[in-house]
């Protein structure tokens, strides 16, 4: 071992009943860099991270900090060894202010809170973070929040910080803010451990990569020495870069009969007087920066949300109006929407696939079923399984116990055994890996090829531009622009989106 | 009772007809700058309509009539009236309508007497079409108001429109569908004729025994002419698009009445064939400029616009002239020889558009 290593990991293994989640691994941690870890979903990343940061111990295996070895029982634990973990769902008390979540654990006997947000000013300020203590945590939007959690790992003197995909709900320009900010603790010694899926985040940002696979180590190395198609078959075992957002499109689809039509739909201040049309046979990319009103607009179309009152704009569905208040009647009418925020509003985690796939079927008969089939809906969940090749230990998997892409793709079954005409995928692939992506990828492509009205709402430009026949770009809650896909360049469709 | 109710309560919260909403300019519909590219094949006073009868092209021009050859056009006679409405006819005969009271039908186009004339109950015959069994189809625009006064029609929100079945042989006509909103283009199909309904904003199909069905509806345009195409299919126009002011307007029957009254009707808020001529013109809450550039989204003062419909009346793709564009008001187009010919009003010209490439480029 190095004497420049900081955080050590030896033969780390960790079993769940019995099934390696990690197995022999070995990792270490240098001192004030940046260490990007990255794999498909269910190769082990998060196991690591949580095994580093005291939420779950080694089945067997040493953890080292500067050369003493720990065994962190708890977070508090890990924290006391200067280890802190900012996660995916951050764990912050949103009805708390900036300031009380910062010192949360911290308190005295007596607390002044003008102390507390004086205090928490003067920090936020030393950090340069542009961030008001008496602000509530649950009225900020994602950057922030990013931020009171770093400011939190750094108020506690961590010297290790682990982010569980930082940029996932970031907009370009908070990602670029966020690196900056990475790079300024790695400025202050901090060592930092990043999982993420963006490929490009990792190769740009960090020092050195970890590849894994399978709950096992593939490779370690400079960041320098990787480039993308590297990363993904070390990550995959096979080379997809090619199949993924390599190849661009000589054809599109000709558009079929138009499905959706939405006149000046109106829901102030996310939708503004949004027009567009989605047509059978085709698949509709809708790009757009973080707050364009993608989402909001296609949630209106779905019943989930509710346009404005007053002059709210129409909606046609097949040249019939239409306003749903509900999702149900949406779907019994034939439209599907596929979350993009899974954990929140894609299933009952704790429930079995074929139970969440039967659940989002029963939405389809009005009054819902009086009687109900365990039989039937094993038989749908497994049919399910198969068809989107869902990989489950057993039928009566918990989704909760699903990686991040079978989880999305049991997503999808629930809005595809409704069997719609128009379904919306709104980012389908966020927090997916690779494998899952190109698999998620060609049922979208299915959907289209069996003449469904098909809507992809990404934030990612290339998926984008690999999935749509007709690119539609939203700028400050409406489209102001569409393009071909056989016509569309990266830079046009990023000038529509900001300009 | 309850439909007064409904009505009211539409009004107040701007749902249903109420609701001032214009569909985008989308999928086959995208704006590009196709009549931009075209080429001026002649310009003249005020072009109104044209007809072929697969060899020689027909214009309109005023009370003339002209024949055109490449860009020369040669003068066959002149009317006493404007010409608002011509149709080749099988036989190599020629349908011409008068200020839209009269339709006359010539042996041949040069024929100084007509073989019959047509004047019972016509007000605003704007388009013709001939059927294969020797009649004539003719879309009578309004009962109360002249071909030339259509903006007073859709200010008043008139709804005398009528598609007309005329025999040439014994001048009798009947009519197949009333109380259409502005009937503007049709054009016959096997089992009737399709027929454009400008202030509906749709296509709708009549057939002979008076029934009607919807070919193609929620256009955010004011569709004219239809004229039909190779190998099938049909050519529309649209001599402007829709814009929110407008429509706001005619969700306000004091304001229209104000005026209509008090304000010169060539500043009135209304679609226009084009525009810039006077700075008093109402900005129609167009010319929106973001980065210097005009944007194709803003709704614009006047439009040219032609589409091509596929044999169910599916639009396939379209041909524009956008807002900072000048060929505007495009109330005809028809196919001769590969070429499409238009009228674009608003400059007064006669375009011209090799259709080969049209299709390729744009995916027909």
């Amino acid at each position: 071992m190095s004497d420049d290593n900081l955080l050590s990991l030896s033969k780390a293994t960790k079993l769940y009943a019995g099934i390696p989640a990690i197995d022999s691994v070995d990792f270490d941690l240098r001192r004030g860099e940046i260490h990007a870890l990255v794999g498909e979903n269910g190769a082990g990343k998060s196991t690591l991270t949580k095994v580093m940061a005291g939420v779950v111990t080694l089945t067997s295996g040493t953890m080292t900090i500067d050369g003493v070895e720990v065994s962190p029982k708890s977070p508090l634990e890990a924290r006391h060894l200067g280890v802190a973990m900012v996660f995916q769902e951050n764990s912050l008390v949103p009805t708390m202010t900036v300031a009380q979540n910062l010192f949360l654990g911290q308190e005295r006997f007596y607390n002044r809170l003008r102390g507390i947000y004086i205090a928490a000013q003067q920090f936020l300020q030393s950090l340069n973070f542009d961030v008001a203590p008496t602000a509530t945590v649950g009225a900020l939007g994602a950057a922030k929040k990013q931020m009171v959690e770093i400011a939190r790992a750094v108020l506690h003197k961590a010297k290790v910080i682990i982010f569980d995909e930082p940029t996932a709900t970031l907009t370009p320009e908070e990602k670029k803010y966020f690196f900056d900010l990475v790079r300024d603790l790695k400025k202050r010694g901090v060592s930092i451990v990043f999982i993420s899926h963006a490929l490009e985040e990792a190769l740009l940002l960090a020092d050195r990569i970890t590849v894994l696979r399978d709950g096992r180590k593939v490779v370690t190395d400079d960041a320098s020495k990787f480039d993308r198609a590297r990363v993904v078959q070390a990550m995959v075992g096979r080379d997809l870069s090619h199949t993924l957002y390599g190849v661009r499109k000589t054809t599109v689809r000709k558009a079929g009969a138009r499905v959706l039509t939405a006149e000046n739909l109106k829901m102030v201040p996310m939708v503004k007087n949004n027009s567009l049309s989605v047509f059978a046979g085709q698949i509709t990319g809708v790009f757009g920066l973080v707050g364009a009103g993608r989402t909001e607009t296609f949630k209106i179309v779905a019943g989930i949300l509710k346009r404005d009152f007053f002059y709210g704009g129409k909606i046609f569905l097949r040249d019939k109006p239409v306003r749903f208040r509900v999702p149900a009647p949406a779907v019994r009418a034939g439209v599907a929407y596929v979350t993009e925020d899974r954990k929140v509003e894609g299933f009952f985690e704790t429930a079995s696939i074929a139970r969440n796939i039967y659940l989002a079927l029963m939405s389809k008969f009005p009054g819902g079923r009086a009687l109900l089939s365990r039989r039937e809906a094993n038989k749908i969940g497994r049919d399910w399984i198969k068809k989107l090749n869902i990989r489950a230990i057993g039928d009566d998997t918990r989704v909760v116990e699903l990686s991040g892409g079978n989880q999305q793709k049991v997503v999808i079954a629930k809005s595809l055994a409704q069997a719609p005409d128009l379904i919306i995928f709104d980012e389908p692939t966020r927090g997916v890996d690779v494998g899952a992506i190109v698999e998620i990828h060609e049922l979208i492509n299915r959907l289209a090829d069996d003449g469904k009205a098909v809507v992809v709402i990404s934030s990612y430009l290339p998926e984008i531009m690999a999935l749509s026949d007709r690119i539609l770009v939203s700028r400050q809650g409406k489209v102001v622009e569409e393009f071909s896909a056989l016509e569309a360049s990266e830079e046009q469709i990023m000038y529509a989106a900001i300009h | 009772m309850i439909g007064a109710i409904r009505d009211f309560a539409d009004r107040f919260i701007g749902r249903g007809d109420a609701a001032i909403a214009v569909p985008s300019f989308d999928g086959a519909l995208k704006p590009n700058q196709k009549l931009e590219d075209a080429e001026v094949l002649l310009e003249c006073v005020a072009p109104e309509d044209l007809a072929t009868d697969g060899r020689a092209i027909y214009l309109a021009d005023g009370p003339k009539l002209l024949r055109l050859d490449g860009g020369a056009a040669r003068q066959l006679s002149v009317f006493e009236e404007p010409i608002s409405a011509l149709a080749s006819l099988p036989g190599g005969g020629l349908a011409v309508a008068l200020a839209g009271r009269e339709v006359r039908i010539f042996p041949e186009p040069s024929a100084a007497k007509p073989r019959a004339s047509l004047t019972s109950g016509l007000c605003a015959v704007n388009a013709l079409a001939p059927t294969p069994d020797g009649m004539l189809i003719a879309t009578d625009g309004s009962m109360t108001r002249g071909v030339g006064e259509w903006a007073w029609d859709l200010m008043e929100r008139g709804s005398s429109g009528r598609v007309l079945m005329l025999d040439p042989a014994t001048g009798s006509s009947k009519a197949l569908a009333n109380g259409l909103s502005y009937a503007f283009g049709c054009c016959a199909t096997g089992g009737g004729a399709l027929v454009s309904e400008s202030w509906r904003h749709r296509v709708v199909e009549v057939r002979r025994d008076g029934s009607t069905k919807i070919a193609l509806a929620h256009l955010p345009v004011y569709p004219s002419r239809l004229s039909p195409a190779t190998p099938d299919g049909y050519w529309l126009t649209a001599f402007t698009a829709r814009s929110l002011l407008v429509e706001f307007v005619l969700r306000e029957p004091a304001f229209r009445k104000r005026m209509m009254a008090e304000v010169e009707p060539r500043y009135w808020i209304v679609p226009r064939l084009r525009s810039g001529d006077s700075f008093k013109e109402p900005m129609q809450g167009a010319h929106i400029k973001t980065m210097g550039v005009v944007k194709p989204w803003a709704p614009p003062r006047s439009y040219g616009l032609v589409i091509r419909l596929a044999a169910d009346g599916a639009p396939l793709y379209s041909l524009h002239s956008r807002v900072d564009g000048a060929n505007h008001g495009v109330v005809s187009a028809i196919e001769v020889n590969g070429d499409l010919i238009m009228i674009a009003k608003g400059p007064g010209r006669i375009l011209k558009l090799p259709i080969a490439p049209l299709e390729k480029e744009l995916g027909a």
